[in-house]
């Protein structure tokens, strides 16, 4: 003890010791005083999970309340990853492999890589099970269950699919669902749709869209308000238990404008129409082609609001494949049936040339610009000569006036006036107020405008594409091409619907409305939309009008005139045999388009009944013939069902006159 | 009747006698020491019960099993006179040293890397913390002989006694153990009276050869990191990381009045890994925020102060010596333990004396306050 005594030494250490507990003391203080807010946050964040709970979508129910789709319970079997990632590779590899094998026995077929890829994809939530098969069976759950032990990490959980009450009748008006897609989700990340309470439908990663039709046209509607649970976690990723949970509400019905009935005589009366017509020929000036018959729509209006009652379409798809994630195989059969796609909706996407339907558009512009009245006679002697060039018609029908020249579908009549309109864009105007020339506004997804061009959009084509636009100068022969709808026109059949509702309502053009009206979530089903109980109405889709085509009596009657005879005594006056016209007269006009190296376009298009419209009906039928060979059939068996007479078969025509 | 004459002399003569041990049993200290262990009960069982449902208790029970042994263990401690103790120490020294040497051998059982355990049925016992004892005993015993005459042979001898269970402690491994022993030698030192110039080239030579090696920037961080994994094996870096950040963030999660007892998130969602051993005190800051931390190492601080106290006021310098061995003991432990789990002090697997779940360390913990509370009761005698 030579430096320093005990006491002094036993000092040092009780300093020490007190430094010790100051340094501690402080370091307390600051962590869960000073520095406790920011870190309680980071606490917070690491120790619970919000999980979105997909909501029920709303139902979608037909004019008169009929549910057309709606939803039901369906098993999905998931897998536990990160579970799954605890077992020893083999196990794992086993497990797939077996979940495979007892899948397809129970009657879903399903590869080891499809599972595979569903436990790989980065888009499912990591602490939520990912489903690896959906729409299994009672069966095959019973069986899970009670074999737990061999499918260790394997679940069945419970999802709302879309169910579709009419099977594939009406798929292109009501489209499909999918999993959202992260291009798709990026997009509309920042706009969801709110709910009638005001909450946002926001999106995850594995949320369910619409992607066609009524379902992506309304998805802000249809999409319900998904729930939230906020998980604990713990220090393995473990859910412990739920902190809260807000349960999730399905999205609103919409109810359409579409009569489900008339939809299935529509498709119906389209797809029998062209089995009927394929494989037949047609004979004219132009030789002899096949009736391939691949495809076609029709489409019936509410000349007096727009409303969409029917909107047919063929090839077409059933829905139903997608439920449950359409397979890639199937997909391509679909864009491919019979060399085309079923996916279009060709009478909103589909452009044809509108042939002689065209010659109301002729009409009303040589009417309106007083070029001709109703009276005004031209000789038809089957041949109209302009720059040197002939254009013919089959037969001659002499001295013609207008209403006599529709009746009969006198082209060289329409040649004329053409000729006489050239240098002027009287009929391209004209078009345009009927609705042609662009998209109509309808309330569905991929609608095509089609097009009437002028000459200053044919120098505009020729100059971007000079191969399939020769010529950039109008041609006297491009009018007369174009007053009988054949060239330089194309349109949409729900275009054509459009325009002669116009003519039956004195000259309004409504946008066509697909859906009426928006009904609150769970609403009452069977209310129809002409009823006075509106309790459950959010939401209603007013018409809304396009344009207005200028129709004087001295305009409308000529041609009102000419077009009532078409189903008597003109051109399709064979179509209409034993239609009873006195108790449901047909205004109506038939097309029969040309396309280079096919059988003709055939086309019809009408109103009915005459004195008291309510129906625009138009149908398009591709490689089907003239017009009075397989559209005019086809809007005959609708305005059977309209009108309710009796049902007639359908057969093959060849009427070997051309319109 | 002579003898019952005397019998009954001796009774009084014990109840009046002013310097029985009973009398000066110290009541802090034994209060602090019981509460801390009734609190350290509590503390396991919550930190190891789990989310639920279905509670584990088996902690609970184990943990409450060894306080009860280790207050009896104490008691023993307490009332056997420590001059006994004192003739015994080398027993002891040797005892424990033969058993750490055992432990290393296939005798002994392996456990989270290292090789620190008899298997006993249910129990595992760890010799290495009862070195803590032995050692202090020892070193005392030497300290209290050389009367404060301390040459460099003489110190020599006692880095010797000293560096044994270190090396073997090494070998298993257990860094924090060995830390533990180092404290203690080097607070025996200090106070035993070794020169102020060995205590200054032993300082100088410890620095440069720890701190200065893993601290070095002439390593790269995977380096010292590798180095710090060799040494000690339970904690990976990125482990070490990440275990330190949860403590931090249950300590932080308590704030000031915590979220009472079950009720800590951190702690009932197993974050916090080992919690019931090396980050037991995080259960406590979480569950009972400020107040309930700062109690707890006020309830450590009083029990330090005690210990420093009866080192002043021992009879003897052998007795003194065992306090401020203890002092060492306790101060490392809850400044190591407490200061990791605040990320204060760097990651070293050491329990918290008291709170802590583990028989091994409990009955040590309790045995050396049994020790002290013997040289408090007879510093008169």
């Amino acid at each position: 003890m030579d430096t320093a005594s005990p006491r002094l030494r036993m000092s040092v250490i009780g300093v020490v010791v007190v430094g010790c507990f100051a340094a501690l003391f402080a370091r307390l203080w600051y962590l869960q005083v000073m520095e406790a807010p920011q870190l309680e946050v980071q606490a917070t964040a690491n120790r619970t999970r919000t999980v979105a709970v997909e909501a029920p979508r709303g139902r979608i129910l037909d004019r008169n309340g009929k549910v057309i789709v709606d939803n039901e319970t369906s098993l999905v079997v998931t897998v536990d990853r990160n579970a799954l990632r605890k077992l020893p590779k083999d196990q794992r590899d086993a497990l797939v492999s077996k979940l495979a094998a007892t899948f397809t026995d129970f009657g879903t077929p399903t590869k080891i890589e499809t599972i595979e890829r569903r436990l790989a994809d980065q888009q499912y939530d990591d602490l939520q099970p990912v489903p690896v098969v959906n729409g299994i069976s009672q069966d095959l759950m019973v069986y899970l269950s009670e074999h737990a032990e061999e499918f260790p990490t394997v679940g069945v959980e419970r999802e709302s699919v879309r169910k579709y009450n009419y099977g594939a009748y009406g798929a292109n008006i009501v489209g499909y669902v999918g999993r959202i897609t992260k291009e798709t989700l990026e997009a509309v990340k920042d706009s969801p749709g709110v709910d009638p309470d005001g909450v946002a439908k926001e999106y995850q990663p594995d949320s369910t869209i619409g992607l066609a039709g009524v379902e992506a046209a309304y998805e802000k509607d249809l999409r319900g308000t998904p729930g939230t649970e906020v998980v604990e976690i713990d220090a393995k990723n473990r859910p412990v238990r739920t902190v809260s949970y807000q349960a999730p509400r399905p999205g609103s019905d919409v109810q359409l404008n579409i009569d489900i009935d008339l939809q299935v005589k529509a498709e119906d009366s389209l797809r029998q129409q062209l089995d009927a017509t394929r494989g037949g020929s047609q004979k004219d000036n132009y030789g002899i082609r096949v009736k391939n018959a691949p495809a076609g729509a029709a489409v019936v209006l509410d000349p007096n609001s727009g409303a969409v009652l029917a909107l047919a379409t063929y090839p077409t798809y059933d829905p139903q494949d997608f439920v449950n994630g359409i397979s890639d195989e199937r997909y391509q059969q679909l864009l491919n049936t019979n060399g085309v796609s079923a996916l279009i909706d060709r009478a909103i996407t589909g452009v044809y040339a509108p042939g002689s339907t065209f010659k109301l558009v002729t009409a009303s512009a040589a009417l309106n610009n007083g070029l001709i009245t109703g009276g005004t006679t031209y000789n038809d002697t089957g041949v109209f000569t302009v720059g040197g060039q002939d254009f013919r018609s089959t037969g001659k029908n002499g001295y013609i006036a207008l209403p006599r020249a529709l009746t009969v579908s006198s082209d060289v009549y329409f040649y004329w006036l053409g000729s006489r309109m050239d240098g002027t864009t009287d009929i391209q105007d004209t078009a345009a107020r009927f609705g042609f020339d662009s998209t109509t506004g309808i309330d569905l997804p991929n609608e095509s405008p089609g097009y009437v061009l002028t000459p200053a959009d044919k120098k505009a084509l020729h100059d971007k594409n000079p191969d399939a636009w020769p010529y950039s100068d109008w041609f006297t022969g491009d009018s007369v091409q174009l007053a009988i709808g054949q060239n330089a026109v194309a349109v949409t059949p729900i275009q054509l619907a459009g325009a002669y509702g116009a003519l039956a309502n004195g000259g309004t053009v409504y946008q066509p409305h697909v859906v009426a009206r928006v009904l609150k979530p769970s609403s009452r089903t069977g209310i129809p939309l002409g009823s006075p109980d509106t309790a459950d109405v959010l939401r209603v889709v007013d018409p809304v009008v396009r344009s207005q085509v200028d129709m004087p009596p001295g305009t409308r009657d000529p041609i009102v005139e000419g077009l009532s005879q078409v189903t008597h005594g003109g051109t399709a006056a064979l179509a209409f045999t034993g239609f009873d016209q006195r108790a449901f007269p047909v205004v109506g006009k038939t097309g029969t388009a040309q396309v280079q190296g096919k059988a003709d376009t055939s086309v019809f298009a009408s109103y009915a009944p005459a004195d008291q419209p309510q129906y625009a009906v138009a149908a398009v039928l591709e490689e089907s013939g003239f017009g009075a060979d397989a559209a005019a059939p086809v809007v005959r068996h609708v305005y059977e069902f309209l009108a309710g007479q009796a049902e007639t078969g359908f057969k093959a025509v060849e009427t070997g006159k051309q319109d | 009747m002579l003898p019952r004459t005397i019998s009954r002399h001796d009774s009084n003569r014990s109840r009046r006698d002013p310097t029985a041990p009973l009398r000066h049993l110290d009541p802090t200290l034994l209060v602090c020491t019981l509460a801390l262990a009734a609190i350290g009960v509590v503390a396991v069982y919550s930190a190891t019960r789990g989310p639920g449902p279905n509670y584990v208790d088996s902690y609970l029970f184990r943990q409450f099993a060894f306080v009860v042994v280790g207050a009896g263990v104490m008691a023993v401690f307490a009332v056997v006179d420590y001059h006994k103790l004192h003739d015994w120490a080398w027993v002891f020294y040797g005892a424990t040293t033969l058993l750490l040497f055992l432990v290393i051998t296939p005798l002994g059982s392996q456990s989270k890397g290292a090789q620190a355990w008899f298997a006993l049925g249910p129990f595992q016992l760890q010799p290495a913390e009862f070195a803590k004892l032995s050692l202090i005993g020892a070193l005392a015993f030497l300290l209290s002989e050389f009367k404060g005459d301390i040459d460099l042979r003489r110190l020599v001898a006692l880095l010797a006694i000293a560096a044994v269970p270190m090396a073997l402690i090494m070998l298993q491994p257990d860094l924090g153990l060995v830390l533990i022993l180092l404290t203690i030698t080097l607070a025996l030192l200090v106070v035993g009276g070794v020169p102020g110039k060995y205590l200054a080239v032993l300082a100088v030579v410890g620095v440069i050869g720890v701190v200065g090696v893993l601290n070095s920037p002439v390593l790269a961080k995977y380096q010292r990191d590798r180095l710090t994994a060799f040494i000690d094996p339970q904690n990976t870096s990125k482990e070490a990381t990440y275990n330190v950040e949860q403590s931090q963030l249950a300590v932080a999660s308590g704030k000031v009045t915590g979220h009472g007892l079950f009720q800590g998130p951190q702690t009932r969602l197993n974050y916090v890994p080992e919690q019931q051993t090396d980050f037991i005190f995080t259960a406590v800051a979480e569950q009972f925020g400020f107040l309930g931390g700062a109690t707890v190492l006020l309830l450590y601080a009083l029990v330090c102060y005690r210990l420093w106290r009866i080192a002043q006021i021992a009879r003897d310098p052998f007795g003194s010596y065992v306090c401020i061995g203890v002092l060492a003991m306790f101060a490392f432990s809850v400044f190591e333990n407490v200061g990791m789990a605040m990320g204060i002090m760097p990651v070293t697997g050491i329990p918290l004396l008291l709170l802590s779940s583990g028989g091994s360390s409990t009955i040590t913990a309790f045995a050396a306050i049994g020790l002290v509370l013997n040289v408090h009761m007879r510093r008169f005698r």
